[in-house]
């Protein structure tokens, strides 16, 4: 039991900022929507409240930036967006993943081909 | 029922804040605004009313320990339970009343032989008579 959820946090920890440099890709995003968006997806995040200390890291990293503004239905939001070296990360996660993902499938037997 | 809500989350994020001693004063103060800016949006796009629903949030946002630990985890702190810190004065505490009650044991140690001393010539004289010499009347 405790070996299961060490796996999911290994995996999770330096996979879980792309996915989240990824949702705001292409258009700014208020935390709310970020954090439910991860948070449906099974085993990815131990809890919605534990991706804004991450939002928090990526943002003094330089790779998101963030600003308030008003909501129509509501208090106001905080929207994300990624500045140039968050993009360029972002890229060059994509290409190590898929080579790293390659590797880990050959080596473990799980690639489809195999 | 409005009060009620607001104990709640206000309880929730006491009970965060309490676990993020050692991350830089912003970061924790930017945690707190975060989660409860969430917590509020959600109530009112989703116009949530009832305390039922709102714990539904809190627990979907994770427990206050997930959420601290997932910060220091962040920040590259680490989270020093309060209950160490207690733990350690319950053993000074301890420590000193040890003290205090080995020193009193010896002074009354050192007191009973003292009046032991004092108290054996007396035993040691059975001259003097036990019994008054009775007065007989006439």
């Amino acid at each position: 039991m405790a070996d299961v959820s060490q796996l999911s946090t290994s995996l999770r920890r330096g996979t879980l900022e792309f996915c989240v440099l990824a949702m705001v890709e292409t258009e700014d995003r208020y935390g709310n929507e970020i954090v439910r968006r991860l948070g449906d997806e099974p085993g990815l995040a131990a809890g919605e409240g534990t991706i804004y200390p991450l939002l928090s890291r990526l943002r003094r990293s330089g790779w998101l930036q963030s600003k308030w503004a008003e909501s129509p239905s509501g208090p106001p939001r905080r929207y994300y967006g990624l500045t140039p070296a968050g993009r360029s990360a972002l890229e060059h996660f994509r290409t190590e993943w898929v080579s790293f993902r390659l590797t880990v499938d050959r080596l473990v037997g799980t690639g489809e081909a195999a | 029922m409005k009060t009620k809500q607001t104990d709640v989350v206000a309880e929730y994020l006491h009970e965060v804040d309490q676990r993020l001693a050692g991350i830089p004063v912003l970061q924790r103060r930017e945690l707190l605004a975060d989660l409860a800016a969430h917590i509020a949006a959600e109530q009112a796009e989703r116009n949530l009313t009832s305390e039922g629903e709102v714990i539904e949030v809190l627990e979907r946002l994770g427990s206050p320990e997930v959420v601290a630990a997932a910060a220091h985890e962040e920040a590259g702190t680490r989270f020093t339970p309060p209950a160490a810190p207690s733990r350690k004065r319950f053993w000074l505490i301890a420590g000193i009343v040890a003290g205090v009650v080995l020193v009193l044991a010896f002074c009354v140690g050192a007191l009973a032989l003292a009046q032991g001393s004092t108290s054996a010539p007396a035993v040691q004289n059975p001259a003097e008579p036990a019994v008054a010499p009775a007065v007989v009347p006439s």
